[in-house]
């Protein structure tokens, strides 16, 4: 694959990346379901990761951590880590022991999606924020809502892999 | 493990901590104003962020117009006679004012003012996480806007506080967010205490009224001011009214449950105080 076709490929995973940043950054914050918000931006790294191995993986990862802890509000710097390392971990998950497909790509989201509310769970309780009852009345339905926008995620990013993905640009 | 590393991106995961390790420092110390990556981003970002949110604002006007026209008729008409209500009052407040300046002349006192200094700015995106609850204004610290400075509706009523401000652009935490503190008060009873945002009481959109002195009595529906204690804060902002009055688990303390009194899932326009002089 020379340069350029790298370019492209990763320009038109980019656009596809800007529909899904717009609906989780601006359009479903305006109409949470009973009170929960959905992430998507993990669900993008999960389908990538799946679809492009663990070395792309790490890669859109990295990126979108970063588009997520610079553009959203609250960031610490950890998301960019975390989701570099998730792509990592979900690349290589899916090449070696999963298929490369949506339920694979659904495992994995159920994974990331899951460690992340672990993780601010954890480090609530860690602080005595709250009571573990009251945290995961935000974590469960934040999780499930979340997952529950995988197909069109890996729908969206299947359709731009079919097109540019893998070396099919070599 | 060591080649399946090499292989995989292991290079770009000392990148990606890297960068994690700087953003963490440079939000770190730079307090309220956004650290120059965030910044950057969202001064690009901003007219996006507007754009959309108009759009979407025009959207929700029309939808309202065509599927609840019948309700909108119904509250215009709810409105006319609030409006005939409150002139009346202020007939009646108008005079008494008059009477009150000339009692003050009397007594040689100093005519009570309140001088706000307000900036303008549309609401342009809302809270991305269930975890915290922010909005993000349209404006920022090169109109004046900075950390810490009070978010009020065009009633009065407080939204929040300013908690990191960018070029064009600042975030709002708002009153039911986790790590509010302001000052507030029960002006029936004149019993003080701080509003605090509160985990479990966020995702309901309520906030506390904590540290109330012991022989307070406060009821369902009193209303609950910022007091103004420590004059960060501007005194008399409208916060909401109380819902319970409770114990906490320990028995030390008590604490109000209080119901904003503004919609936060529905601003649109909101006014930032830049700054203020109360004269009480």
């Amino acid at each position: 694959m020379t340069r350029r076709d790298f370019i492209h490929k990763w320009f038109v995973y980019a656009l596809g990346l800007l529909p899904v940043w717009v609906l989780d950054a601006y359009i479903l914050p305006r109409y949470p379901l009973w009170g929960t918000v959905p992430m998507l931006l993990p669900l993008a790294v999960a389908a990538v990761a799946v679809l492009e191995g663990a070395y792309s993986g790490t890669g859109f990862g990295l990126a979108v951590g970063l588009l997520w802890e610079l553009a959203y509000p609250g960031g610490f710097g950890g998301q960019v880590f975390f989701l570099a390392l998730a792509g990592m971990a979900m690349g290589a998950v899916s090449q070696y022991a999963l298929s490369q497909s949506f339920a694979g790509c659904l495992i994995c989201s159920a994974g990331v999606l899951g460690l992340l509310d672990l993780l601010r769970v954890g480090l609530r309780l860690f602080i005595n924020a709250a009571g573990l009852t009251a945290l995961l009345q935000v974590a469960v339905p934040e999780f499930l809502w979340s997952l529950a926008w995988t197909p069109l995620v890996w729908l969206l990013f299947r359709f731009i892999y079919n097109r540019v993905g893998g070396t099919k640009l070599a | 493990m060591k080649d399946f590393l090499r292989q995989n991106g292991i290079l770009l995961l000392v990148i990606a901590l890297l960068l994690s390790v700087l953003i963490g420092i440079s939000s770190a110390f730079l307090g309220g104003q956004a650290d120059p990556l965030s910044n950057m981003i969202n001064v690009v970002v901003t007219p996006i962020r507007s754009g959309i949110a108009s759009a979407a604002d025009w959207m929700e006007g029309v939808y309202t117009y065509v599927f609840h026209y019948g309700e909108l008729e119904a509250e215009i008409t709810e409105l006319r006679a609030q409006v005939a209500g409150l002139e009346e009052q202020v007939r009646q407040g108008e005079e008494a004012s008059r009477e009150n300046e000339q009692l003050r002349e009397l007594l040689a006192l100093q005519a009570r003012r309140r001088d706000f200094v307000f900036e303008s700015v549309k609401v342009t995106a809302r809270s991305t996480s269930n975890w915290e609850s922010t909005l993000t204004l349209s404006k920022g610290s090169t109109s004046g806007i900075q950390a810490g400075d009070c978010v009020v509706t065009a009633t009065g009523v407080l939204v929040g506080v300013v908690s990191e401000t960018g070029t064009n652009w600042s975030t709002v935490s708002t009153v039911i967010n986790t790590g509010t503190q302001i000052g507030g008060i029960v002006p029936r009873t004149y019993s003080a205490g701080v509003l605090e945002g509160d985990f479990s009481l966020m995702n309901e959109g309520r906030l506390k009224l904590n540290y109330l002195p012991q022989g307070a009595q406060l009821v369902s529906g009193d209303e609950v001011l910022t007091s103004g204690r420590g004059e960060v804060f501007p005194s008399g902002l409208v916060v909401g009214r109380v819902e319970g009055v409770f114990t906490d688990p320990s028995g030390q303390t008590r604490y109000a449950v209080v119901a904003p009194a503004v919609a936060l899932d529905s601003l649109i326009e909101v006014f930032v105080i830049k700054d203020f002089e109360i004269v009480e």
